[in-house]
């Protein structure tokens, strides 16, 4: 499962990734990290066995947890060209044998690289 | 070559329901496996299909007049600028007028997919006033329904070919061609191969002026040979135009390239008469034998090199070999549409509803396409670059601050001792650095430097400039070797000439 956490200016100096892990001996993967002046961004994966622990662990810190689909292709506007296969970093979307597009939404790491490449706006990056 | 068929018997054929129809890429196969002459014997007619963003795309549009009667002479439609030039209540909509606001997200292309989807359109129309149309301004709203004329006009549609894209800056850009990831590390194209139309007519034999297709998911006809038309390169295009009333928003919707603008993806398919063993052999056709260049777009220049010879095959496997790379090639029209395009025209034949037209005259097999002509060249980096000071990255700060005295620059480029660019110090990092008593040039010194080329255009260079927001471009051969430095006071002196 993967989950996007949100550190205010106050939690992005203290090692919270690092005392949930120790709490929950849960293995996360950061897939992305962006830090601004005051705000920080994670984009976690743990495995879906310790998703509720994590989670949990994770608002008790006061961190906000967001889970769900972030990346979606609209299927009513995609023309499938396949353009944003070749935009994307961690080979997430293919084009199946009839050349229909998908997003692989366990591979995606919700960079958004393909969403300006798309000549249809068929891409949505949700928050 | 020996014809074994008219036009007029197809057409007997299919309103008899008797014709034998079949796709371009199905054409490929039969003749594969069964040779020409009992495909040109089996086969009468062969049905192709692109779907591509065809940017010289717009629309004729008719509103009737008001009560009291205006003259138009500013005209949005649901905000995009119209083109008003023609008569009172006529306008022409082009497919990359964008939107003031909305930018790339919605232009022409877009209030024609809204139109053909039956949407309400916003008019809003101001006017100067005459003795015989008072009126001044007019606010309504429209369906495709409520206009006389809706006609699509296309100038240049249906290319023949194209050149597949690629990027070999260090930074990604954006162009007509798509998102173009830095160091060649994605490839994009345009065209459905051994579906496209004029491929399949490479002479253009059936395709000529008064030719029937399908265009945008209704009947459409070839107008003649489209603009920028290079038949003695293959590079042949066509004009084509149709009722926009019976087109289908699954075949004609809007495109959107960030950063550069927004167009129209047109369906378009156009049957082949096989006529004659030629015309069999030409529509059996494979992916294979249809080449094309790649360039590099990063190269803002009208020539752009060709980085090596491919072909559709190629390029259709998603995969493109670049000097020991894979590369990810994807098109950007649609293949899935354009199959699309060829099997519905194909249903058409057969359902008898599809009748062929012969040309009434060939397109231009000689015309020539030609560069602009410029009455005053324009300015490339070699014409202004000048010789640039330099240091070695082993020289202390102090050392470097004296040379940037003594040869009065704001800019010294690191080299080795090949010349080989490897940094950049402005006058600025010296000044700090001695400020800071900071002795290591090393430590004060820029390594990921914004270069240009000798060729590349001084409008090139500003844009660069902007974006990293620099003020000097250090400029390097292929090899990264410097020849020179181009610097804003130059280029702001070039604008005081």
């Amino acid at each position: 499962m993967k989950a996007r956490l949100r550190f205010d200016k106050e939690k992005t100096s203290e090692p919270i990734i690092a005392s949930v892990i120790l709490r929950t001996k849960a293995p996360i993967n950061i897939l992305r990290a962006q830090v601004d002046e005051g705000t920080g961004e994670v984009l976690i994966e743990v495995p879906d066995d310790k998703a509720e622990s994590t989670i949990s662990a994770f608002k008790q810190m006061g961190v906000d947890v967001h889970v769900g689909r972030f990346i979606e292709l609209l299927r009513e506007k995609c023309i499938d060209c396949g353009h944003c296969i070749t935009v994307c970093p961690v080979d997430a979307i293919s084009a199946q044998s009839d050349l229909t597009v998908e997003i692989d939404q366990n591979k995606c790491v919700d960079c958004g690289a393909c969403v300006d490449a798309c000549p249809t706006r068929a891409i949505k990056l949700s928050e | 070559m020996k014809n074994i068929r008219t036009v007029d018997q197809i057409n007997e054929k299919i309103s008899k329901g008797t014709i034998n129809v079949v796709t371009a890429e199905e054409m490929t196969e039969i003749v594969k496996s069964n040779g020409i002459e009992v495909a040109a014997k089996d086969v009468d007619i062969v049905t192709t299909g692109t779907f591509g963003a065809m940017c010289s795309s717009g629309l004729f549009l008719n509103f009737g007049h008001a009560d009291p009667p205006i003259k138009m002479d500013h005209v949005n439609l649901n905000g995009v600028e119209a083109y008003h030039g023609n008569a009172a209540v006529d306008v022409y909509l082009g497919v990359t007028k964008m939107h003031p606001e909305r930018n790339f997200d919605y232009g022409g292309g877009h209030v024609i997919e809204d139109l053909v989807a039956g949407k309400e359109i916003e008019l809003d129309a101001t006017a100067y006033g005459t003795d015989c149309y008072p009126r001044k301004s007019v606010k309504t709203t429209f369906t495709l329904q409520d206009v006389n004329q809706a006609i699509l006009c296309n100038p240049r549609n249906a290319y023949q070919r194209y050149n597949a894209a690629t990027n070999g800056r260090d930074d990604v850009i954006y162009t007509y061609m798509g998102k173009l990831l830095p160091n060649y590390s994605n490839v994009s194209y345009s065209g459905a191969g051994e579906l496209n139309p004029l491929t399949n007519d490479p002479d253009y034999e059936t395709i000529g002026v008064g030719t029937r297709i399908f265009l945008g998911g209704g009947i459409g006809y070839v107008t003649g040979h489209g603009t920028q038309h290079d038949p003695t390169n293959k590079f042949g295009t066509i004009m084509v135009q149709g009722d926009l009333k019976q087109m289908d928003p699954k075949f004609l919707r809007g495109a959107t390239y960030t950063n550069y603008g927004t167009s129209l993806y047109v369906g378009l398919g156009i049957p082949i008469p096989i006529l004659n063993e030629d015309l069999a052999k030409k529509t059996s056709i494979s992916d294979e034998e249809i080449k094309t260049n790649l360039l590099d777009y990063g190269i803002p220049r009208r020539g752009r090199p060709s980085l090596k010879e491919t072909d559709y095959a190629e390029l259709k496997s998603g995969k493109l070999k670049l000097k020991e790379r894979e590369i990810p090639a994807q098109p950007l029209s649609s293949l899935k549409i354009a199959r699309e395009v060829a099997s519905t025209l194909k249903k058409w034949i057969d359902d008898g509803k599809f009748l062929l037209a012969s040309p009434t005259q060939r397109l231009s097999v000689t015309e020539v396409c030609r560069p602009m002509k410029i009455t005053k060249e324009a300015v490339f980096v070699q014409n202004i670059m000048i010789p640039t000071v330099t240091c070695n990255i082993d020289e202390d700060t102090e050392t470097v601050a004296r040379r940037i005295i003594e040869k009065n620059v704001n800019h010294v480029v690191v080299v080795d001792d090949g010349g080989i660019l490897k940094g950049i110090v402005t006058s600025f990092d010296i000044t700090k650095a001695v400020a800071k008593k900071e002795e290591k040039l090393s430590n004060v010194v820029t390594r990921q430097v914004v270069t240009a080329s000798p060729e590349e255009p001084i409008d090139s260079c500003v844009r660069k400039l902007k974006k990293h927001d620099i003020s000097a471009l250090p400029v390097v051969d292929s090899e990264k070797k410097i020849l020179g430095i181009v610097t804003s006071e130059q280029i702001s002196r070039l604008l005081g000439e």
